[in-house]
């Protein structure tokens, strides 16, 4: 093996050309990592807050709640089967209705679409998470509503105190702004599940049914009962499984949309790899001929240049992450095919953008100090010596 | 020998990293007019979409519908002056019908009337056979000719499918469906991949509290350059109604429903910029090595009297010169790429977000010209660095 620090040296004589190669490779990780941080910041505003032992009950063609739609003679039905947890000798769960509306951006042109939902008291009891930190719970039966820490200050009448109207003369009253350990909930507007139906024509039913199981094992004999009943064409769903579903569209196609992209960039990084280690290679003939002449085997000297190469494709990936990381502090708005509507979220760090990252830094270092490391191997010490 | 060709000249004596640089320019080149293509096409669909074409739906929300007499309170509207202000009105309902044969293939399925629906939507051509047989035949659709080819649908087959909006028919029958037509369409303005049936038929099998009322309206103003007048004149009809109404020219209706994409294609705007950053690293890199490899020969030429302007534009010529052979590749393989294999592929699959997908003369100028700019700026350091090259020093230094 040649010494480490004979590599690090002669990466510091080339300084300039290292730090630019350096740089290329970090605006590539900074890239793929910042994009599947995206994907895992959909996944995970989506599904946190999700338990396993909530059951979600859709019609049954239904891919969304805002697809789905559940008769009020079928919620009945559905809370009356057994499986389902009680309380005072009454089952925990309600209907609850998602619809969409649109409202003016703020600090951006145009409107766009935000996810109202109709709520109970029972909505709160499976929603352990959910407290309102600024203002107050809205007065059930009333036309008050509570916005979600998310969408807060982003549309036109989503600040404490002010008003959005759904139905001519009846605006809802914003009197308070909940947080629920950053799940989508985050961005909705939610309001008594009532005043919803009244102020969207949908008396005659809900959107979904959520209902807490006795226990999270129940849910196969709780679905078994609810799907055997062709008439209600009714599906029952965990809420992990629910939620999973939910950002499955979004993430996936931030994460090939990432790999895509960063794979021509990465091309532009691998080939700046190379130039650099190949010019490093040329300069360095007649030390190489001298190692070689010292006893140092072909092997060594390919793996010593490859090292060279790995050095500064890994440091540059690092530099990469921790620009991408830097970015994981601002929030993201973008619509969510699957509830049409706009969903706020964070990057978030996950361990698979580092090592995807990782993996990448140490790719691109490999593939573009490969060839000038085999050239390196095969230089003759007779006929560099001679130079 | 004049200072251009001793430029070429310098660019030819290290072919290895001449083949690298070019090969990097135009990878990168590539990967920039593909972004740039793709937020471009973006925004040209706009141009496709007709300004007289207005869609008014509910202002709230577009879950939900609007009476059916709308529809006629939209075509009969009079300007001030008593004279008509639309000149054919339709409406429609989103059915978001699924094909239980195939799952997992989204395709549009929309209701429509009859009567009026071709009056709105011109574009859209039928064979006087089939039309004729549209109109006779209360369940029948007629499809996009593309979208029958991808489904290997034929006129006279019998469709099925599923709503989860709808849910089943009222009298729990399935929606069965006869394809009676294929269209095609004489403008990208409207897809070729949807599936339209008649409205009355989707009427008949809807629950009670969901007939007669519209999904939305679709109509054309009289006259084209009045449009957004008669856009408010439209939703001031309803101002008073329990329903209000949102009336949106076609574009920014359509804007409206694909929100996701126009943030997609903000990050591609940015990615654009940083792949023109990746490309002046690598000319930076490699003119900045060449340089340095000839320090001595510059410092010679000081020596024998070439003045440091002279040099400085000598390194200058060479960034430029290499950025320029990288980009002609570039544009080459943009084309072949981008513009043939991917413009093909998605004009086809993806006529609905794109309608055109093709490479604009502008992209590839501004493809050049950024390469150009971007490989002069490259050659601004070594240039410096050579201008003031101290002689003595450097000739006594050993490379």
């Amino acid at each position: 093996m040649i010494p480490y620090q004979y590599n690090l040296r002669s990466i510091w004589v080339r300084r300039v050309t290292a730090i630019i190669t350096v740089l290329g490779v970090a605006l590539v990780t900074a890239v793929l990592a910042a994009a599947l941080m995206l994907a895992a910041g959909v996944k995970k505003s989506v599904s946190v807050g999700g338990q396993d032992d909530v059951a979600i009950i859709m019609r049954a063609g239904a891919t969304g709640e805002l697809e789905s739609g559940v008769d009020e003679s079928a919620v009945g039905l559905v809370l009356s089967q057994p499986g389902l947890a009680q309380e005072n000798g009454k089952p925990i769960g309600g209907g609850e209705i998602l619809v969409v509306v649109a409202l003016d951006k703020l600090g951006a042109m145009g409107i766009s679409n935000v996810n109202m939902r109709g709520y109970s008291d029972q909505s709160l009891k499976l929603r352990p998470n959910l407290k309102v930190v600024e203002g107050k719970l809205p007065q059930p039966g009333t036309d008050e509503a509570m916005v979600g820490r998310g969408i807060l200050g982003r549309f036109k009448g989503l600040t404490l105190g002010d008003q959005i109207s759904v139905r001519k003369n009846r605006p809802l009253r914003i009197v308070g702004v909940f947080e629920d350990g950053g799940s989508g909930a985050e961005s909705e507007i939610w309001a008594d599940v009532n005043t919803v139906r009244a102020a969207f024509g949908r008396q005659g039913g809900v959107s979904v049914v959520r209902a807490r199981l006795a226990s999270a094992g129940g849910i196969e004999a709780f679905r078994a009962v609810i799907e055997a009943d062709k008439r209600l064409g009714l599906k029952v769903k965990s809420e992990p499984d629910f939620l999973a579903a939910q950002s499955e569209g979004l993430s996936k196609f931030l994460t090939i949309m990432g790999f895509i992209v960063s794979l021509f960039f990465s091309l532009g990084a691998i080939i700046g790899a190379t130039i650099t280690m190949h010019a490093a290679v040329a300069h360095r003939t007649r030390e190489i001929g001298t190692l070689r002449a010292l006893g140092f085997s072909r092997s060594a000297i390919l793996l010593g240049f490859l090292m060279e190469a790995l050095v500064m494709t890994v440091t540059g990936g690092a530099i990469g992450l921790l620009a991408a990381l830097a970015l994981s502090t601002t929030k993201i708005s973008m619509m969510n095919p699957a509830t049409w509507s706009e969903l706020v979220f964070a990057l978030a760090p996950s361990p698979q953008a580092f090592i995807t990252a990782g993996i990448f830094s140490v790719g691109m270092g490999l593939l573009g100090g490969f060839l000038p490391a085999v050239r390196a191997s095969r230089i003759s010490p007779l006929a560099a010596l001679r130079s | 020998m004049n200072l251009p060709g001793l430029a070429v000249r310098n660019i030819y004596r290290n072919p290895v990293r001449l083949a690298l640089t070019v090969a990097g320019v135009a990878v990168a080149l590539l990967t920039f007019v593909t972004l740039r293509t793709a937020v471009m096409s973006w925004d040209e669909a706009k141009n496709y979409t007709l300004k007289d074409r207005l869609v008014t739906r509910h202002k709230i929300t577009f879950v939900m519908d609007l009476p059916k007499n709308y529809a006629d309170d939209v075509r009969d509207l009079k300007g001030a002056d008593g004279k008509p202000l639309i000149r054919a009105s339709t409406y429609l309902n989103w059915f978001g019908g699924k094909d239980p044969a195939h799952e997992n293939d989204f395709f549009a399925t929309i209701a429509a009337d009859h009567n009026t629906f071709l009056t709105v939507y011109d574009e859209i051509k039928i064979p006087d056979d089939q039309l004729k047989a549209f109109n006779e035949t209360r369940n029948g659709a007629v499809v996009g000719d593309l979208l029958a080819a991808k489904f290997n649908w034929k006129v006279g087959d019998n469709i099925t499918l599923e709503s989860p909006i709808f849910g089943a028919r009222e009298n729990g029958e399935p929606w069965a469906f006869k394809i009676v037509g294929l269209y095609t369409t004489t403008s990208k303005a409207v897809d070729r991949q949807t599936f339209y049936f008649r409205w009355d038929y989707m009427n008949d099998g809807v629950r009670a509290e969901a007939k007669d009322r519209v999904g939305w309206i679709a109509s054309r103003s009289v006259d084209a350059a009045h449009a957004a007048e008669v856009t408010a004149a439209i939703d001031k009809r309803f101002d008073d109604a329990d329903t209000q109404t949102l009336t949106q020219d076609e574009a920014s209706f359509f804007q409206g429903f694909m929100g996701m994409v126009s943030s997609v294609l903000a990050i591609m705007s940015y990615l654009s910029y940083i792949i023109l950053a990746i490309l002046g690293l690598i000319l930076a890199n490699a003119i900045s090595m060449s340089v340095r490899e000839r320090t001595n020969e510059y410092a010679s030429m000081k020596a024998i009297g070439f003045h440091a302007k002279t040099l400085a534009s000598l390194i200058l010529t060479e960034s430029t010169l290499i950025a320029l052979a990288g980009a002609i590749p570039g544009v080459i393989l943009s084309y072949l790429i981008v513009d043939v294999a991917l413009g093909d592929f998605l004009e086809y699959n993806l006529a609905n977000f794109f309608p055109v997908f093709r490479v604009k003369i502008w992209t590839y100028a501004e493809a050049v010209a950024a390469a150009t700019v971007i490989g002069l700026f490259a050659g601004i350091v070594p240039a410096l660095t050579v201008a003031r090259l101290n002689v003595v020093e450097n000739l006594r230094r050993v490379a």
